[in-house]
């Protein structure tokens, strides 16, 4: 008897399985279409040898490693993955850091708190095209910025004209767009803190930087994992900015993997190793998205 | 009260954003004529975008679409980067226009890439095309010799001085030859009024190599210096004195981001007392400059005395793969290029005819053309290669290092050499 039973549950749970296999179907076929094959395509793509000599006629072959080889032995290359690191990890400290900072300012309910807040994502809304014009122009000999500078007594700094100063333009535009974003998932990460706590360690004596450091912070780790989570993917795979500000130049010193595999797909048409760039994003990408995994599963086995 | 503040901000981003098409609208005047016979309707891109150019493909178009009644020619701007797109992704969707219009060196990376059609046949008794200069049509075929479609214009690039600017710093004469070139460039810097003495485009793109060849590729010492050879000592004389008034302060450091018509912008304003000029500029140099000084225009002062030599820049139309009715794409061809229309083209866009029996009366800026029309038998054409992209890189990489980081000259484009050479040494580049 107990074993028909066992059986029933058991007809029963496969069926309720294949309903759920049913019900995830058809994202998995739009996955697999949509997002698979484009990726797939192009892992094939770079072990070939596909370029402006070749397509058309169909006679490309599969080199193994021989892109990725050239790739990691080109200075090139390996400026171009170094700027990409810097303009991630720039980027994302100081946008973290100062839309923390507004993020704990706008959070106190003063007059006017919320209209600020709002004007504040204006450049979050702006499309990133009229940004990059927008930082061309600031950043120019006799541009906005240099007028500050002067008026200071410093500068002019010739920004977007050397190689030591681009970098540096192309992450304050991208900090100027990446502020509000920050600051908006932060204030909706500090609501999450429940008021009571701060009342109870009022009482207990604590301090406001202890306050901070041992309640805001930690309560708030989720919200910032995932805000550094998504702003790094965000900016690794940045493109348009620098498309637009400064074609990657000068002397490739604002060069990104995105525009790097971009040049070499659609200027010099050198498909294969374009997508060879591409998938060395994809990868450095992955093992990012694996470590913030990582991260999750074992905050929630610590809980 | 957020979602009001959120939604009136939403409001304000997206009228702004509305406006700028809404101006821009303004700039056409005469419309392309509606396809009322009901022909059969030919896709026709270019990225023609100048006020000049930009009427006169609509109104060739029109005369055209009037003429006959077997096809319809639908011209549609696609701007230059988003077209060189189209083609690349169009090698292999196959969704391409039936003509299409491209940079004459890019010509054959398409033609490589399968973009054009083979239409030799169609051409094969038409006898005009001799009439055609070799250069220009050279741009056209793939390296067997095969034609894919027609230059439709040329230019190249000559020396616009500020006549006020040169007799301000004592100097009566245009220069002809490099070494009274630096003098002037020297003499006529002048920071109180904060001009340069040069001006030209040094951008990472195929603008940047266009303005930089006639620099590597001159005359020095009685010998014409070579792309195959870049690592000739003659080769690296141009660049080193560019190189020079960036570092002495003679010509603007910026112009690593300026674009052509940046360059040219500065002359007009004044702030450069002499540029580079391409052909085209010739249709609005008179209302940029306004009459706030005398210009002229003169042989690019490249290399030795008597000597010049600068870069052929135009635009070719191709039968795009999968044309709908190659046929008539080749008769409206025939008919675009014909030596009428040819000069016609050139007078009212600014631009140089690409045959030898086309003949242009120029009513305005005459003595400019004429220059322009001479400098042609000193310019070099770039290519054809289908690899010339990756040349062209390594040419304006070489500029900036000069430029930027202060390489010497010499050593920049030793380095691009390694590069070229390989490249040269599979496919070389014709004689010319």
């Amino acid at each position: 008897m107990a074993a028909i039973a066992k059986q029933k549950t058991r007809t029963r749970g496969t069926k309720r399985d294949m309903e759920g296999y049913g019900f995830i179907l058809p994202g998995v076929i739009y996955m697999i279409l949509v997002v698979g094959y484009p990726i797939v395509y192009n892992f094939i793509l770079s072990f070939k040898d596909t370029n402006v000599q070749n397509l058309a006629k169909g006679t490309s072959v599969f080199i193994g490693f021989q892109n990725y080889k050239e790739l990691f032995s080109n200075p090139t290359f390996l400026l171009i993955l170094k700027n990409t690191f810097i303009f991630t990890l720039g980027s994302l400290v100081f946008q973290f850091t100062i839309g923390y900072l507004l993020a704990l300012f706008f959070y106190k309910k003063f007059t006017l708190a919320g209209p600020i807040r709002g004007l504040m994502l204006i450049p979050y809304m702006m499309p990133m095209a009229v940004t990059g014009l927008l930082g061309q122009n600031l950043f120019l000999q006799d541009g906005l910025i240099n007028k500050i500078l002067s008026w200071f007594g410093a500068g002019p700094l010739p920004w977007l004209t050397s190689t030591a100063t681009a970098m540096v333009a192309v992450v304050i535009m991208n900090c100027w767009v990446g502020i509000p974003f920050n600051m908006l998932l932060l204030i909706s990460g500090l609501s999450n803190v429940p008021e009571d706590v701060y009342e109870a360690s009022a009482i207990d004596g604590a301090s406001k930087m202890q306050q901070f450091f041992l309640i805001t912070l930690p309560l708030m780790k989720d919200a910032i994992l995932a805000v550094l989570m998504l702003g790094f993917i965000y900016t690794f795979r940045a493109f348009d900015l620098m498309f637009i500000m400064t074609s990657g130049g000068p002397l490739n010193s604002t060069d990104v993997l995105g525009t790097y595999s971009y040049t070499l797909s659609f200027t010099q048409y050198q498909f294969s190793k374009g997508s060879a760039v591409a998938i060395v994003l994809f990868l450095c990408l992955m093992v990012i998205g694996i470590l913030y995994l990582v991260l999750i599963v074992k905050g929630e086995k610590d809980e | 009260m957020k979602r009001k503040l959120f939604s009136v901000l939403l409001s304000a981003a997206m009228v702004t954003s509305m406006a700028v098409p809404v101006l821009a609208d303004d700039a056409a005047s005469t419309d392309l004529k509606p396809n009322d016979k009901g022909a059969e309707e030919l896709t026709l891109w270019h990225y023609f975008d100048s006020s000049a150019d930009a009427q006169a493909i609509i109104d060739f178009c029109n005369e055209y679409n009037e003429l006959q009644d077997e096809v319809y020619i639908n011209p549609t701007y696609v701007s230059r980067q988003e077209l060189m797109n189209q083609y690349t992704i169009g090698a292999v969707s196959g969704e391409l226009p039936d003509i299409g219009m491209v940079d004459s060196p890019d010509m054959e990376s398409y033609i490589a890439l399968g973009v054009f059609e083979d239409v030799t046949d169609q051409f094969a008794d038409w006898e005009e095309i001799e009439n055609f200069y070799p250069g220009p049509l050279s741009s056209c075929k793939d390296a067997d010799g095969n034609i894919y479609g027609l230059p439709q214009n040329s230019n190249c690039l000559c020396l616009a001085v500020n006549m006020d600017a040169l007799a301000e710093a004592g100097i009566d004469e245009i220069p002809t030859n490099l070494e009274d070139f630096k003098a002037a460039v020297e003499a006529t810097t002048d920071e109180s009024q904060s001009r340069y003495g040069f001006s030209m485009s040094a951008v990472s793109t195929e603008e940047g190599t266009f303005q930089l060849l006639p620099w590597i590729v001159a005359t020095h010492n009685g010998t014409k210096t070579s792309l195959s050879d870049l690592t000739a000592e003659d080769a690296a004389i141009g660049l080193d004195i560019l190189g020079g008034f960036v570092a002495n302060g003679q010509m603007s450091s910026e112009c690593v981001n300026w674009t052509q018509a940046d360059a040219y912008n500065q002359f007009c304003a004044g702030k450069a007392a002499m540029e580079e000029l391409g052909t085209w500029q010739l249709a609005t140099i008179e209302a940029d400059v306004n009459g706030a000084f005398e210009y002229k225009v003169a042989l690019l002062p490249t290399g030795d005395e008597g000597t010049s030599s600068s870069t052929i820049g135009g635009e070719n139309f191709g039968i795009c793969t999968g044309c709908k009715n190659t046929e008539e794409a080749v008769k409206f061809l025939k008919w675009f290029m014909s030596a009428e229309e040819e000069a016609k083209w050139a007078t009212q866009a600014g631009k140089l005819p690409i045959r030898s029996d086309a003949e242009p009366v120029y009513d305005y800026e005459e003595e400019g053309f004429e220059t322009f029309q001479e400098e042609m038998n000193y310019a070099l054409a770039r290519g054809p290669h289908a690899e010339w992209p990756t040349i062209s890189e390594q040419i304006y990489t070489a500029a900036q290092k000069v430029f930027l980081n202060g390489e010497s000259a010499a050593d920049a484009l030793a380095a691009a050499n390694e590069v070229i050479a390989p490249i040269l040494e599979e496919n070389p580049l014709p004689e010319q």
